[in-house]
């Protein structure tokens, strides 16, 4: 009997090793998760556009099947939290960073740090001073430039006589603002139109207030105002406004807040150039994974996530109303 | 072709069979629940997406009947058609207190609704009383031209559920609802005297379908009667095309589910409509399906695989079990078969194997008592042959023996009578014996000697003999009257033929194992047909002659073996040789192996 016991004793064993290396296989085999480190540039949770941002990257995390991790500084002057998050990514080791740079200049050292360690570089709405992003997700914003131009020109065939447009900068070393600038002035000085500035409004609403109201005081022919984004748009309207010269000058913005919908609303404002946050989340995580299991030749260098042109007549339409009204989820 | 070696084992073949049993039970089964685990798995997934989509069916359901049963109060509110109807001035205190009225019933609406934006009545010329009071109107929106409003206008009376969408009517306030618009109507059923518009914030709805997940990537959208989006994950990837979604299939559909033709990225699609327009959706991915499949069919393969590997040691085990008992059995054959009849097969508890087991412990013991028998018969025979053969004594010699005394002492010769006499006493005495069958050589001699003496003193000087045995084989044993009978042929057939003296040399030889006595005469010889035919049987040789020679040879043969006997060499004219062999035996060997 003990014979027979121990027969069974050794089956009943072998059974059970058989088992757990069939579970231990199926965990290793498991595939390995595909982690991706989103560093933009602010993580507060008042930004409609990052926060949009924030829900196309989890889109695309979740159809991709990858893990995607955002941080980021809290505020997009902070250049020194961002590096530290772009350090702080690196050491979790990703497969891929996608990095919306607060500074073009600065930035370059921790994206050099990243590629040394062979983590694929995604450069997301705005890039750094160096090659060594494999794409870059972004509006074009020569493009978006361009359609601005073109909607001014169409604003300005009501007018009689010269046309005269003003050019307000919110910051004159941004890079995505002098491709804007450059595009609104290819077309608009194409159409024999006088251009003034840009002026720069340094950082601050308020000097583009200010800005406005000292320009329209300056030249009574002023024809219409091209705000290069949301706070030079914002305080071009409010000089507007003050002055009393809505519907006299042509007021087209960049970017969507509430109060530039009140513009657009009340006719201030005749059109804004919008960019589509979601889109550059969910196209840059896209193009990461393309890159991690595709190869960098898979994705092509740049990626425009296009730009919408938004009047008061196309506001409420069902395609533009999540772009303008963000829904986060 | 033949089957290896091996093949032909029981114990293979019964291993084999269980194995060959067991796998093919695992196949089956495997195969089986296999597919019964994928179908269940495929429908589970099914039934799983339908069960959800009919839940969010039922919670859009009871917020869109909850806005239903306010519009039903407010539509049968007098409150509401009085003002409505009246046609007091804008501003007047008549017209105030109306509106009073109606804000106050309005806003009874809201209390403890927290998924309800706003109850509100919208005039014919565009006037609009909320039950949110401190909300002022947004001067930049135009009402009447929004499509909710609308949308009541042409239904004439009827609820109008809108897509979800941006309401901007109130100051400063752009919120997600779904609205709910009826137009109010007159007495009459003829006139709209105003639009009702209750506003549902769509962040209920979206909490309660965003967490929804089918699989690894499915996922549930709402869409309205024209198709447009109320709810979808991705609906700004649609927007911008860099996504498509199956609407016009889904709008086909009443209910039920379709699948998507796209290749690796077909997706399921389970509809359900929700009774005011809108429809559920569900979609999972067929891919992962498949995916969970090949997951699956692995499982079973490799489980599969597990059980054979048990099935085949138990296999082995079992068919040794079984076997064991039969090569027992088989090894006592062997032992059988290599003459060993002294054994008793164990009976194993195995019935067939007991039964065959008792069977050949009956033939073996059969077997062993009628080889008893056999050879007690054959002793028996032997002996009863020995003792006739022995019996022969020749009464010529005796008669002419008495008749030589008789005539020697007629002859006045007594010291020849003595020597005759008592040569013939000693003669008898040894060929009588105490009736045993074996007697040391010596006696034989001395019998041999008794009997020549006796012989020479008849034929006196036409014989002479010689005895020449060394003491050393004088004491092992021979069976008696072995040299008689070949001397007598050699007087009677050699010397007596032959003229002048003859004589007679009985010598002895020893080898390894064997005696040789050698019984030699220069008699007359023999022809080599005679020397041929001697020693044959008695049925194959003629008449008469040699008889006792023969009987010599015989006995030897049957006592101590076919190789033993006698043998002869002869020449014609000078003499013979006569060559008696058996095994060297003593007393003491021969109590031996009587015992």
């Amino acid at each position: 009997m003990p014979r027979r016991m121990r027969k069974f004793g050794w089956a009943a064993l072998c059974a059970a090793v058989l088992l757990g290396l069939y579970y231990a296989i199926d965990r290793w085999t498991g595939p390995d998760p595909v982690r991706i480190e989103v560093v933009i540039k602010s993580t507060d949770n008042s930004m409609d556009f990052w926060k949009v941002i924030h829900d196309g990257v989890r889109v695309a995390a979740d159809e991709f099947g990858v893990e995607a991790k955002v941080t980021g500084s809290l505020n997009e002057a902070d250049v020194e939290q961002q590096i530290a998050a772009v350090d702080a990514a690196i050491a979790r080791k990703p497969d891929a960073i996608v990095l919306a740079a607060t500074d073009r200049d600065r930035l370059v050292p921790v994206a050099e740090r990243a590629a040394k360690r062979g983590i694929r570089l995604i450069i997301l709405d705005s890039g750094i001073a160096s090659e060594r992003a494999i794409s870059t997700v972004s509006t074009d914003n020569i493009k978006a430039g361009r359609e601005a131009g073109a909607v001014m020109l169409e604003q300005l065939k009501g007018t009689a006589g010269p046309s005269k447009v003003a050019v307000i900068n919110y910051m004159s070393s941004a890079a995505s603002l002098i491709a804007r600038e450059q595009g609104v002035r290819e077309v608009l000085q194409g159409d024999g139109i006088t251009i003034l500035g840009p002026y720069d409004a340094e950082g601050l609403q308020d000097n583009a207030y200010e800005i406005a109201k000292r320009v329209i005081r300056e030249h009574p022919d002023l024809t219409g105002i091209v705000g290069l984004n949301e706070p030079t748009s914002v305080g071009a309207g409010r000089a507007i406004l003050d002055l009393g010269k809505e519907g006299d000058i042509r007021l087209i913005g960049f970017d969507s807040s509430m109060n530039e919908i009140k513009l657009l609303e009340r006719g201030v404002m005749q059109a804004t150039i919008i960019q589509k946050p979601f889109q550059m989340g969910y196209l840059s995580v896209k193009a990461a994974v393309d890159v991690i299991r595709g190869g960098p030749g898979s994705v092509p260098k740049f990626i425009d996530t296009g730009s919408l042109v938004i009047t008061k007549q196309n506001m409420y339409e069902e395609e533009n109303q999540k772009l303008l009204f963000p829904f986060y989820e | 072709m033949r089957l290896p070696f091996k093949f032909r084992s029981f114990q293979t073949n019964v291993a084999l069979a269980f194995v060959l049993v067991i796998l093919m039970a695992t196949a089956i089964m495997s195969i089986t629940s296999y597919y019964l685990s994928r179908d269940s798995v495929q429908s589970n997934t099914q039934s799983y997406t339908t069960e959800l989509v009919k839940q969010v069916n039922k919670n859009l359901k009871s917020y869109v009947s909850g806005m239903l049963y306010i519009s039903d109060l407010v539509a049968g509110n007098p409150a509401v058609r009085q003002y409505l109807a009246s046609d007091a001035a804008a501003g007047s205190a008549k017209e105030a207190e109306l509106k009073r009225n109606l804000e106050d019933f309005l806003e009874s609406m809201l209390i403890s609704r927290t998924d309800i934006a706003s109850v509100n009545v919208i005039g014919a010329d565009g006037r609009l009383v909320s039950g949110l009071r401190d909300q002022s109107l947004n001067p930049y929106t135009d009402i009447r031209s929004m499509k909710w409003y609308r949308d009541a206008i042409q239904a004439g009376g009827a609820n109008v559920i809108s897509s979800s969408h941006v309401q901007p009517i109130f100051k400063d306030r752009y919120p997600w609802v779904v609205s709910l618009s009826r137009a109010l109507m007159s007495k009459d059923g003829q006139l709209s005297l105003g639009v009702f518009l209750v506003d549902l914030n769509f962040s209920v709805m979206n909490d309660m379908v965003k967490d929804i997940k089918l699989g690894q990537r499915g996922y549930l959208f709402i869409v309205d009667r024209e198709g447009k989006l109320v709810y979808h994950p991705q609906q700004q990837l649609i927007y911008s095309k860099l996504k498509t979604e199956l609407i016009e299939q889904v709008l086909a559909v009443q209910n039920g589910t379709f699948t998507s033709h796209e290749g690796s990225e077909s997706r399921m699609y389970t509809v359900q409509d929700t009774g005011f327009g809108w429809k559920i959706v569900g979609v999972s991915y067929v891919s992962e399906l498949v995916a969970n499949q090949d997951r699956m069919r692995l499982s079973f393969v490799f489980l599969g695989l597990v059980c054979i590997a048990i099935a085949i040691l138990i296999a082995v085990y079992l068919s040794r079990r079984v076997t064991r008992p039969v090569r027992q059995l088989e090894k006592y054959m062997k032992e059988v078969e290599q003459g060993n009849f002294d054994l008793h097969v164990p009976v194993p508890k195995t019935i067939e194997i007991g039964r065959l087991a008792r069977a050949f412990n009956l033939m073996v013991g059969r077997i062993k008592e009628l080889m008893r028998e056999t050879i007690a018969v054959q002793e028996q025979k032997r002996q009863s042959e020995l003792s006739a053969l022995q019996a022969q004594i020749n009464p010529h010699f005796l008669y002419n023996t008495l008749d030589s005394i008789v005539w020697m002492a007629e002859s006045d010769k007594p010291k020849e009578v003595i020597v005759m006499t008592s040569a013939l006493a000693k003669l008898l005495r040894a060929s009588i014996s105490k009736g045993e069958e074996l007697v040391r050589i010596g006696n034989e001699i001395e019998h041999i000697e008794s009997y020549l003496k006796i012989q020479k003193m008849r034929y006196s000087d036409k014989l002479d003999y010689l005895i020449e045995v060394d003491e050393s084989v004088r004491h092992y044993l021979t069976i008696k009257v072995i040299l008689q009978p070949i001397v007598e042929n050699a007087i009677y057939h050699g010397i007596k033929k032959k003229r002048g003296q003859g004589w007679i040399a009985v010598t002895s030889e020893e080898t390894d194992a064997d005696i040789l006595l050698h019984v030699e005469d220069n008699g007359g010889g023999m022809d080599e047909e005679t020397l041929r035919t001697l020693l044959l049987p008695t049925a194959r040789r003629p008449e008469g002659k040699g008889v006792g020679v023969r009987n010599v040879h015989e006995r030897l043969q049957l006592y101590f073996g076919a190789q033993y006997g006698l043998s002869y060499a002869s020449v014609p004219g000078e003499g013979t040789k006569a060559t008696i062999r058996f095994p060297k035996k003593t007393a003491a060997e021969a109590r031996e192996s009587e015992r």
